[in-house]
């Protein structure tokens, strides 16, 4: 067997029978025998594509997405993907080719020092230097992958030892990091600091999703009633119809997801890190709260905020074990007032008015399926998406949230379709960010995969405008997108149906026909530039003191 | 505060700059450091001192699959 068709062969034992990629000539061993294997590959238009319609795949299933790439610019340009991934724990195999051992460490034509460039956006990055251990070494990172705290795992492998021959594989070794078993005394503390509490508020992150607890979060929550608030990665992992449910919190969090956490005595704190874009100025974050933080992740406990008490461990078999009796009827009462004063509304979409991008987004999360699986990009749209639209489930919600990367939403969605190719999957776009993996247009050609692609055009670089407004005086630098192509346009010369509309009464029948069109559709909806993101909760400002409309 | 770190990697490539990679993000800089193979792995020795609570770096340390143990040998007050 030689190491290209080992590397297939472990593809299949590990269940990644999809993959995507981009072929090159450190590689090409690997391209050469995948014409003769049942993995099926999937060409993207650029490596960064690839990788993020890996993320996509990955993040839609909580399974390993695999992404493949030749070396040198093939390397450099999955980096960004690699970010995200690491950023927001997504388990991912990326196997690079490298130039032959021989010319290694030469300048060869080709050659980046990619396992360098990888260290620290990695969970860990491998070089297979010698054939025999090309099979322990996938292995390995499969497993490396998914354990514990998922994250990608970068494998490297030189062209001769794809060419050459490599011996059967070993059995596979167990998981090497022990993970954290959760300690009774924990839970008891944790339990007695529920049950002591006056005001508390359950925190979900998107640890919740990854540890595929859901149902154990949806029994908790059903069991004690408590209030809930969700981070971006933790969107649809509560009940959206549960009348504690409040939203997502932070930066531009629901007022009363807010409002509830600056209140609280006591937030319960589940598969989240306290990312500053959730606690705002950190010193004012929840300042009467105790903390109880539970995660998989040691390094995540303490390192933002001091926990009374932390739980390491599996959710899944935590959350069965937490539990709260004591009535909080006045908070819940107030919780539920909070939640009405403070809900949204949305306009009829009328005729002769701007088209409201909130209110349409409300709209198509009405109209498209339960479980629709929804990719965006990133800015302004990005939040109005996770403000407005519902998902079932967090896997059904794929948005980048650490890296907050500009043209993530396009192939993710690529990557989500593939995943689930009988799902409805909805990328939702800002002008900006779409042109940044806009070449994904002819995947979808080549594929003919159903997706959605909706355009939010506001001819700006929309959320850093909304910065330049409010905290810049206005002054607009670099932010004006007037020259966009047009989008319908370009859709059309990929073969992809399309349409244009700019008055809000089009917005329901063109959602429909969207949703309906049986091949890939992109709805350009162009905006009125002037729109903003609220609430906000300024720089270096307490969540409480969030602004809810323009000023 | 300054820390004096004992760590044992397995001799992997890049074991070496993953520590020291860590230890400078993490916000800790290194007045010391010896390192040597001692056949079994990398048998390294670090005082690095920092702002931030030692556990900051030491949890980071413990999720590198290189690293085989890690002990802090002792706590010194910072010396101007
Ligand atoms: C790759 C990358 N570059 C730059 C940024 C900084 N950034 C954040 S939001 C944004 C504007 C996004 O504009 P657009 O995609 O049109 O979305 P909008 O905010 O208008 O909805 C920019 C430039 C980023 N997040 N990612």
């Amino acid at each position: 067997m030689t190491g290209a068709q080992a590397i297939l062969k472990s593809l299949i034992k590990h269940g990644a029978d999809r993959v995507f990629g981009y072929p090159g000539g450190a590689i090409m061993p690997l391209y050469d025998a995948l014409l003769d294997s049942p993995v099926r590959h999937f060409l993207c238009r650029h490596e960064q594509g690839a990788a993020f319609a890996a993320i996509g795949y990955a993040r839609a299933t909580n399974k390993v997405g695999v992404c493949i790439a030749t070396s040198g610019p093939g390397a450099t340009n999955l980096l960004t993907s690699l970010a995200d991934a690491k950023l927001d724990s997504v388990p991912l195999v990326v196997i690079t080719g490298q130039v032959a051992r021989t010319s290694m460490g030469s300048d060869a034509f080709q050659e980046v020092d990619v396992l360098g460039l990888s260290l620290s956006i990695c969970k860990h990055s491998m070089q297979v230097m010698e054939p025999a251990d090309l099979q322990p070494v996938l292995n390995r990172a499969f497993a490396i992958a998914k354990e514990g705290r998922p994250g990608p795992v970068l494998v490297d492998i030189p062209k001769d030892i794809q060419q050459g021959f490599v011996p059967e594989d070993v059995p596979e070794q167990p998981a090497e990091q022990p993970l954290p078993q959760a300690k009774d005394t924990a839970i008891h503390a944790a339990n007695h600091l529920l049950e002591q509490s006056q005001r508390p508020v359950v925190y979900i992150g998107g640890g919740v999703s990854m540890a595929n607890a859901v149902p154990q979060l949806r029994d908790f929550l059903n069991r004690t009633g408590l209030p809930q608030v969700s981070t971006l990665k933790g969107l649809g992992s509560a009940e959206n119809h549960h009348s504690h449910y409040l939203g997502m919190l932070g930066m531009h969090g629901l007022a009363a997801a807010n409002l509830a956490v600056q209140e609280a005595d006591l937030l319960l704190i589940i598969g989240a890190r306290l990312d500053d874009r959730v606690t705002g100025k950190l010193e004012e974050f929840a300042p009467q709260a105790k903390i109880i933080h539970v995660d998989i992740d040691p390094a995540e406990i303490h390192k933002r905020r001091h926990a009374d008490v932390s739980i390491l461990g599996d959710l899944q078999q935590i959350l069965p074990a937490l539990d709260c009796h004591s009535q909080k009827s006045s908070w819940l009462e107030r919780v539920e007032k909070l939640k009405q004063r403070k809900a949204f509304s949305y306009a009829a979409h009328q005729a002769g008015e701007d088209i409201d991008a909130p209110s349409l987004l409300r709209s198509l999360s009405d109209l498209s399926e339960e479980d629709a699986i929804v990719s965006c990009d990133v800015g302004q749209h990005q939040m109005w998406v996770a403000q407005h639209m519902q998902f079932s489930h967090p896997t059904r919600h794929l948005s980048s949230g650490g890296l907050g990367t500009m043209g993530f939403g396009l192939p993710a969605a690529i990557g989500a379709q593939v995943a689930e190719p009988d799902k409805q999957v909805m990328a939702v776009c800002g002008d900006g960010s779409f042109m940044m993996n806009v070449q994904e247009l002819g995947t979808l050609r080549r594929y003919q995969m159903p997706v959605k692609i909706l355009i939010l055009d506001n001819q700006r670089l929309g959320m850093v405008k909304q910065w330049q407004e409010l905290f810049h005086d206005e002054r607009y630098s670099e932010t004006d997108l007037s020259d966009n192509p047009p989008f319908s346009q370009l859709a059309q010369a990929f073969g992809i149906a399309s349409c244009e509309i700019t008055d809000a009464a089009e917005v329901p029948a063109a959602l429909k026909t969207m949703l309906e069109h049986p091949g890939p559709y992109l709805l350009h909806v162009r905006l009125d530039h002037k729109a903003n993101v609220w609430p906000i909760v300024p720089p270096n400002t307490a969540n409480h003191k969030m602004w809810e409309q323009a000023r | 505060m300054t820390y004096d770190l004992e760590l044992f990697l397995s001799d992997q490539p890049a074991a070496l700059e993953r520590v020291l990679q860590t230890t400078r993000y993490r916000g800790f800089k290194i007045s010391q450091l010896q390192m040597h193979n001692s056949g079994a792995g990398l048998q390294l020795s670090m005082q690095v001192s920092g702002p931030q609570p030692i556990n900051i770096l030491t949890t980071q340390l413990h999720k590198l699959y290189d690293l085989a143990s890690l002990n802090i040998e002792q706590t010194l007050p910072q010396t101007a």
